[in-house]
């Protein structure tokens, strides 16, 4: 039964790369706090965020940019942190969910709003979604249900939370406009 | 104090720490002193190891183990969740050098990051010896057994009432009758909730001279499986083990039972004398979990000219692996659909090699409505009626199989509601003759679905403290349900006092064993288990039976510093044994067969969608759907799971497939860029409505489950849209564009 048909490796073919001995020393803010790190320059932002700032709001879903579970702000664009290199933080401001609530913990707008359309079940696509929304919100891009569909959809949910969050990103947008 | 009894029902009351990413989910944990580890897994699916060559792996800087079949004595299978076990299959990766399906974990490496864990994975070198293997379910080699006869056990056994086949065969040469005879396939899918599988495992001294405790931080809708799992692989006490749980980043039937990667973890904790982690990446998930196995389901419908239902048979090809037999229930609803007097069920297993499937959200439910009732929307067309009013001829208040009466079945409501708010007066019956402004053909879909009534022994604790606080416990888990505003609500409407008073508590085995929230019955289990806690609360705290309650007034009382009392809820005529099942973290649910009565959930779903002229693009602009499920509980969290439902049913209808390559095996497509599943702007109006009317019989409080019954159908409704809209009629999913041109 058991002929053996085929051999195969699962290795790479080339010889092991040499160690690292080489770390970055890289500069930014997060969440208007002064962070330094001497980093592996492979280490994403999203994995620096969580297991050594230990900010673990922000969520690890595919870590391929194919979730959006990761958003973050840097420099007030929004970004999936599992594709940025956290070398690539050098200099920049992130903002993570920690740091969209006000000083005395006040909830953003778009927040709130989450909490008022139930725009979410299991919660934990919810912290990247909201950086999308604010985010959406800002570059003009929640003008009406269509178009912030669209420009929601880098961030998935798996509940189907989709109807509430549309309404209150629009909800939030609309305020603003007005 | 607010007078307020009950919080508003649009609050969920973990929301706050939602939106603030302050809720702890399993992996969250950052332990000081803790090393991660990634997995090597098998590129071939069928096999033996025949050398696994790891010193590559162990010489990288930063690494401190590499764990191989070879040094994992101490490991043993934690048995299948379905054979009296704890996993999602009875095969545990490292315990040997068998190779039974590709993607199978050969060896865990433990490192100071991620990185090196990672690169240092991708050196592990294996050598195998190769097998032919089979894939599908029609792939030489695929072995398909009767699944009455491979598991003789009354709860798997066919569903057979009255004579299908003669009556089929009659009415084949009767005139006027008309006979549906389809086959309807669905694909292998994956649940993908967005929290990765995971682990944190840690372990410290008992400091009783006993063994050291191990506790296991991971999302999980079972952690009393986990628990007892764990300590059955490691040979170790149960009590030795906690596991901490408390929110789940979604389940869906995947985080149901032991996962093969937590005792890795555990051993390599204990080895390296420091906490280690482990999420396992989206690519390795698709191999390293359960999935939704393929089908092939054929039906045959007879019905005499005026749409009276004569005879149904069933029968169902279900994907299974080499080691396990994951059983197959599609027949159980299709029975119950309508009343059809004359039925036979037949589920077959179909051994492929593969990881043992299992269970994903509505598991046979989903498939079997999409098969049956796609065949009596071929019925409506054949005989030229309604598909509403066909449904609604054949409604039944009685079980056709066992012939007790159903708890509640108020489908015909959903269909007459839902009818109404959808508009579907205004539907032309014939296919293609629906046009929208700019040209896209529009259709017009309805089904129904039905999940079965279940019910699970439940553990509840309530403490009643000096200041008036109250604290509620479940051995329950919180997946996105909303189980926890359901115990808040259920606590304060009581006892009337704030929902800021009532403080929930889940997914903790240190509290309370736990049992397998799944199957929808966790909210039918965790509230009458609530309900009876808080009566024996109130006879503690000697308040009467009902009315609100002083209760900082009442704990004075007693003089004692708090009140706690614990309860645990079985299922209606459930014996003793289940409470010792509960204890060891085995599944024990009753159910939809109760003494005197059967229970299922109800739901009809209509779906309108539009092909666009160009590229034939298919769009679901609006679904309504209504569902019975008994009372409702916290109308905003179920009117989100609902809602929720509706969208896995499209995605599922026109997105999700996990592509099989059937020469090499294993899932091609693994990933979410290539694994589609429904995204924002796939979504379109979703308006729920519920009956809300108590189901008498299932517990004191009348509530039904939901989570499942809310996708059962919306496939088949899709499907029907379609072909209302092409005249064509699809019995594969997904339906893509490509299908439509």
């Amino acid at each position: 039964m058991a002929t053996p048909v085929r051999t195969d490796e699962t290795a790479r073919t080339t010889a092991p790369s040499p160690p690292f001995s080489t770390t970055v020393h890289v500069g930014f803010r997060v969440n208007d706090e002064d962070v330094e790190l001497d980093l592996d320059p492979r280490e994403s932002l999203l994995d620096v965020l969580r297991e050594r700032l230990e900010l673990t709001g922000t969520k690890k879903g595919c870590d391929h940019g194919h979730c959006g579970a990761c958003t973050v702000h840097v420099d007030g664009r929004r970004v999936v942190s599992c594709l940025t290199p956290a070398v690539q933080a050098q200099g920049t401001a992130v903002t993570t969910i920690e740091g969209v609530a006000g000083p005395g913990g006040e909830l953003h707008p778009v927040q709130q709003a989450f909490v008022d359309h139930d725009a979410l079940q299991c919660g934990y696509c919810t912290p990247g979604q909201v950086m999308s929304g604010i985010a959406c919100i800002d570059e003009g891009h929640a003008g009406d249900d269509a178009q912030a569909r669209e420009y929601l959809s880098g961030n998935l949910c798996r509940c189907g939370a989709y109807p509430g969050i549309v309404a209150a990103v629009r909800a939030v947008a609309d305020r603003s406009e007005g | 104090m607010s007078t307020e009894t009950a919080p508003p029902s649009t609050v969920r009351v973990d929301a706050r720490d939602k939106v603030t990413g302050t809720l702890r989910y399993g992996t969250d944990r950052v332990p000081p002193g803790m090393l991660h580890a990634a997995l090597a897994v098998a590129t071939v699916a069928k096999g033996r190891l025949v050398h696994l060559d790891t010193e590559a792996a162990a010489a990288l800087p930063g690494v401190h183990l590499v764990l191989t079949h070879a040094d994992a004595d101490e490991l043993t299978s934690g048995g299948f969740l379905l054979g009296g076990g704890y996993g999602f299959q009875s095969f545990q990766p490292l315990t040997g050098d068998r190779i039974a399906y590709r993607g199978q974990p050969i060896a865990l490496v433990v490192a100071d990051t991620l990185h090196v864990a990672t690169e240092a994975a991708a050196l592990v070198r294996a050598e195998y010896e190769s097998e032919p293997g089979a894939f599908t379910l029609d792939a030489p080699g695929a072995e398909a057994l009767v699944q009455s006869e491979a598991i003789p056990l009354p709860m798997f056994a066919d569903v057979v009432a009255g004579d299908a086949d003669g009556v089929l065969a009659e009415a084949a040469t009767r005139p006027g009758a008309v006979v549906i005879d389809a086959v309807y396939d669905h694909p292998a899918q994956h649940q993908n909730p967005m929290e990765l599988i995971g682990t944190v495992a840690e372990w410290r001294s008992a400091g009783d001279g006993g063994a050291d405790i191990l506790t296991v931080h991971e999302g999980t809708q079972n952690a009393g499986a986990v628990q007892h799992g764990v300590a059955t692989q490691l040979g170790i006490d149960a009590d030795r083990v906690e596991v901490i749980s408390p929110s789940v980043g979604g389940g869906f039937g995947q985080k149901n039972s032991l996962q093969p990667q937590t005792a890795l973890v555990a051993i390599a904790a204990r080895r390296v004398g420091r906490p280690v982690k482990l999420v396992v990446p989206r690519t390795q998930v698709f191999h390293d979990s359960s999935f939704r196995p393929a089908t092939r389901q054929h039906i045959r419908l007879a019905a005499d000219g005026t749409g009276r239902m004569l005879a149904a048979v069933h029968e169902v090809d279900q994907q299974t692996s080499r080691h396990d037999l994951f059983p197959g229930t599609h027949t159980e609803i299709t029975s119950r659909l309508y009343g059809i007097p004359n039925y036979r069920g037949l589920q077959r297993l179909v051994r492929t090699d593969v990881q043992t499937p299992g269970y994903m959200r509505a598991p046979y439910e989903h498939s079997a409505a999409f098969a049956f009732e796609s065949a009596v929307d071929e019925l409506a067309v054949a005989l030229g009626q309604d598909p509403v009013e066909l449904r609604l001829a054949n409604d039944t208040d009685t079980d056709p199989v066992s012939g007790e009466p159903f708890s509640s079945r108020h489908l015909a409501e959903c269909l007459r509601r839902g009818a109404e708010r959808f508009g579907w007066a205004r539907r032309t019956p014939e296919p293609g003759s629906m046009r929208a402004d700019d040209g896209s053909r529009v259709g017009w879909g309805v089904a129904v679905g039905c999940y079965p009534g279940m019910a699970a022994p439940t553990a509840a604790r309530v403490c009643a403290e000096p200041s008036g606080a109250v604290r509620v416990e479940v051995g329950a888990h919180e997946m996105g349900q909303g189980l926890r505003t359901a115990m808040v609500r259920t606590v304060a409407a009581d006892l009337g006092i704030p929902a800021g008073d009532v403080t929930p508590a889940v997914g903790d085995t240190r509290a309370l064993p736990h049992h397998l929230t799944a199957g929808s019955w966790g909210t039918a289990g965790a509230l009458p288990a609530i309900a009876l806690a808080l009566a024996e609360l109130r006879t503690a705290l000697k308040v009467p039976e009902q009315g609100p309650v002083d209760v900082a007034a009442a704990v004075a009382a007693t003089g004692r510093d708090s009140v706690e009392v614990e309860a645990v809820y079985t299922a209606p005529g459930q014996p003793p044994q289940v409470l010792d099942r509960l204890r060891a973290g085995l599944p024990a649910p009753g159910g939809p067969e109760h003494p005197g009565f059967v229970t299922f959930s109800w739901v009809a779903h209509f779906v309108e969608v539009r092909i666009e002229p160009t590229i034939h693009r298919i769009r679901v602009p609006r679904v309504v759907s209504v569902a019975d499920c008994g009372r409702v509980a916290s109308p905003t969290t179920a009117g989100s799971q609902l809602r929720g439902g509706v969208v896995w049913g499209i995605s599922a209808a026109l997105r999700e497939s996990s592509e099989v390559d059937p020469r090499f095996g294993g899932f091609l497509n693994a990933s979410l860029e290539e694994y589609p599943i429904a995204v924002n702007a796939d979504i379109g109006e979703i308006d729920v409505d519920f009956i809300d009317t108590p189901d008498p019989m299932l517990n004191s409080l009348g509530v039904k489950g939901l989570g499942e019954v809310s996708m059962v159908g919306v496939a088949g409704a899709v499907a029907n849209a379609v072909h209302h809209a092409t005249g064509r009629r699809f019995r594969r999913l997904p339906i893509h564009l490509e299908d439509v041109l």
